[in-house]
């Protein structure tokens, strides 16, 4: 099957400064995908060029196996929602009118009604929006129509947690009645992290992690307590960060714990505490400040110890 | 993380998801024969991707514990909490003897000790049911 | 519906923009009986100038705030410029028409009765009706997408590159101006009724032809806009 989205050694640089450095990922049809990354990791310029609005500097972008740039039969399948989007002097009513002439599955009905969710009046010139309410009729736009690929960027400005959940439970539910390709940059990754399937954390214009959610969650364990234990038990193991005060230790490793494992930890004073998605996006990014990008889980800092 | 509806980091969620629903067949929420709850009905509420969702099902399917019904959904499937109560008593003294026995150990309670706060605690609770 | 004629009804979105033309014209006639409505000759055609100008003015507002969007709901920026050039046309050629017949009317009537010259300009609009009608629909359109032309300008090279296309065309005007004065000096004698030598609808066949190079050059200015 073609991917929805397939990208490799894309680079974009302004100006000598990479925001995109050699990035390469494949997205399945019909997976919601969060891409993670700090503010200027360059996740919007990754969606811009996605989505036709940006040009790569080298490298390919494909959408359905198709570059997006200026070509309607690939534009027609997917809908952008930025988080800075400018519109014309239109009333809410005419953005969406629009939108149901050049949106094929545009659905009228859900438009309405997520415009009644989030309590926005079509009467209503958009420039007079609050930023919120901004926020709310992309989401209702990018929602409403159910294009193929929906790229997300960051699309919550200026929404309350009540009205981002009310995203949230939107974009499910459609999303199971309607299947699409959906990728959703957001910073609020704890927040939406069950809406993932996979996940793309991008740090420095590079990919520094990607891989599916069930396999992250869980699989990255922060154990404390005494030095040599913590030690025992990272023994052979991929260790993403050390810490060490006095006789405790601190490290986060990466891959499931066995069960005989925990006995021994637990039997030696050791804590294993998992790791949220949003701790392991920080860890992930931070391990990009090292020599080698690493991508996946199996790779880690040397298994040095931590107990001189 | 109260958007999850109560699921942790612990573990992959679509292993929480499967204990949940196994929970649910074995203390008998849902009975041998009955439906269980879509994968678009678990998604909605627990507020998790449908694939998710219908991994977790598919644990519990692959298992034996629920049987698919064409174009109707999922089904407990006949013994299947037998099934689950039985391995949950296997799983019993490894889950929570053993890390009870280590603690009193720690705390230097002897075994006869140990019997007798588990008697109280047994006393305490049918007084509270009551 | 092709994206063309999406794009065209897009733009046509933004009504204030459209609602404004049906009144300049009655605004700049009351303006131009007030000024020179005593005057000999009483020649008001210089106030239909303001007509055409707010063309310019309709074509430099299609880019920059409504691109974005554009972009967002799939088109491309082909099809947006196409769809623009094409409200462009269709609203060039209906006041085309109009002012065709307004200028009709302006003969039938003898000035209005007042012997006003408005809609009659020397030279330019002062042929038959259809002659006028095609005059003033290129000429319209080319003003469209010439203030098209400036937005994709403005919105992808700010102040600063707007202040230099203008500066180019000036010197490309320069010396074009200086090169005809060189070659061909005693065609070019500005004032006369004729222009270097053309008939009106020779002038109008040339400034169909800058209008086709405007478009060709907005189309490539606005391929890789950013937005």
């Amino acid at each position: 099957m073609t991917p929805a989205i397939s990208v490799s050694g894309l680079t974009r640089r302004y100006r000598g400064h990479a925001a995109l450095d050699e990035v390469d990922i494949v997205i399945e049809p019909g997976t919601i995908t969060g891409l993670l990354g700090r503010n200027g990791a360059g996740k919007t310029t990754l969606l811009r060029i996605l989505a036709g609005q940006e040009f790569p500097s080298s490298g390919t972008a494909r959408i359905h196996g198709a570059a997006p740039a200026e070509d309607e039969q690939v534009l027609r399948r997917l809908v952008f929602v930025r988080e800075d989007q400018v519109y014309p002097d239109i009333k809410i009513g005419q953005a969406l009118r629009a939108a149901s002439w050049c949106c094929p599955n545009w659905d009228g009905e859900f438009a309405s009604s997520l415009l009644e969710d989030f309590g926005l009046q079509t009467n209503k010139p958009v420039k007079r929006l609050s930023r919120g309410q901004r926020s709310a009729l992309g989401i209702a736009i990018g929602l409403a129509a159910r294009a193929e690929v929906t790229l997300f960027d960051e699309p919550y400005a200026g929404l309350d947690a009540v009205a981002r959940q009310l995203f949230y439970d939107r974009l499910l539910a459609d999303f199971a009645a309607f299947p699409r390709t959906v990728l959703l940059s957001t910073h609020l990754i704890d927040e939406a992290a069950a809406l993932f399937e996979n996940v793309v954390v991008i740090d420095r214009g590079r990919v520094v992690l990607n891989a599916a959610v069930d396999e992250l969650r869980g699989a990255v364990t922060r154990v404390s307590g005494p030095c040599l234990a913590v030690d025992a038990l990272a023994e052979g193991r991929a260790v993403w960060e050390r810490r060490r005060l006095g006789s405790q230790a601190s490290v986060v490793l990466a891959g499931p714990i066995a069960p005989g494992d925990r006995e021994q930890a637990r039997l030696s004073g050791v804590d294993l505490t998992p790791l949220s998605l949003q701790q392991i996006a920080v860890q992930a990014a931070a391990g990009a400040f090292g020599s080698a990008p690493r991508i996946g889980l199996e790779s880690g800092f040397a298994t040095e110890r931590t107990c001189a | 993380m109260p958007e999850m509806a109560g699921l942790g980091d612990g573990a992959p969620l679509f292993v929480q998801v499967a204990d949940r629903l196994a929970g649910e067949i074995a203390d008998g929420g849902v009975g041998e024969g009955e439906r269980v709850p879509s994968t678009n009905e678990l998604a909605a509420f627990y507020r998790i991707n449908p694939a998710t969702a219908a991994k977790g099902i598919n644990l519990l399917a692959d298992d034996g514990l629920l049987e698919k019904r064409r174009g109707i959904g999922m089904f407990v499937a006949a013994g299947a909490r037998g099934r689950l109560l039985a391995r949950r008593r296997a799983e019993f003294a490894q889950r929570y003897v053993s890390p009870l026995v280590a603690e009193a150990v720690r705390l230097g309670i002897g075994s006869d000790e140990l019997i007798a706060l588990v008697k109280e605690a047994d006393r305490e609770r049918e007084g509270a049911s009551l | 519906m092709s994206t063309w004629v999406k794009m065209a009804r897009y733009n046509l979105q933004r009504r204030e923009n459209y609602l404004v033309l049906p009144w300049i014209l009655p605004f700049c006639f009351a303006i131009a009986v007030v000024t020179v409505g005593r005057q000999p000759g009483r020649n008001g055609a210089a106030y239909l100038a303001s007509y055409f100008i707010y063309f310019f003015t309709l074509g430099l507002q299609a880019v920059g705030r409504s691109l974005p969007f554009a972009l967002t709901l799939g088109a491309s920026r082909r099809s947006f410029y196409s769809g623009t050039a094409l409200l462009g046309a269709v609203l060039a050629m209906l006041s085309g028409l109009m002012l065709a017949a307004l200028q009709s009317t302006e003969r039938a009537t003898g000035g209005w009765g007042m012997s006003m010259r408005f809609f009659r300009v020397p030279y330019l609009l002062d042929g038959p009706w259809y002659d006028t009608w095609l005059t003033s629909a290129v000429v319209l359109f080319t003003l469209f997408v010439y203030g098209i032309w400036y937005g994709i300008v403005h919105s992808r090279w700010g102040l600063l590159g707007t202040l230099t296309f203008i500066a180019a065309q000036t010197l490309v005007i320069v010396a074009g101006v200086l090169l005809a004065s060189f070659e061909h000096w005693r065609f070019w004698s500005i004032g006369s009724p004729t222009f270097a030598g053309l008939t009106t609808v020779g002038l109008t066949g040339v400034i169909a032809a800058l209008a086709g190079l405007l478009v060709v050059g907005g189309q490539a200015t606005i391929r890789r806009a950013t937005v």
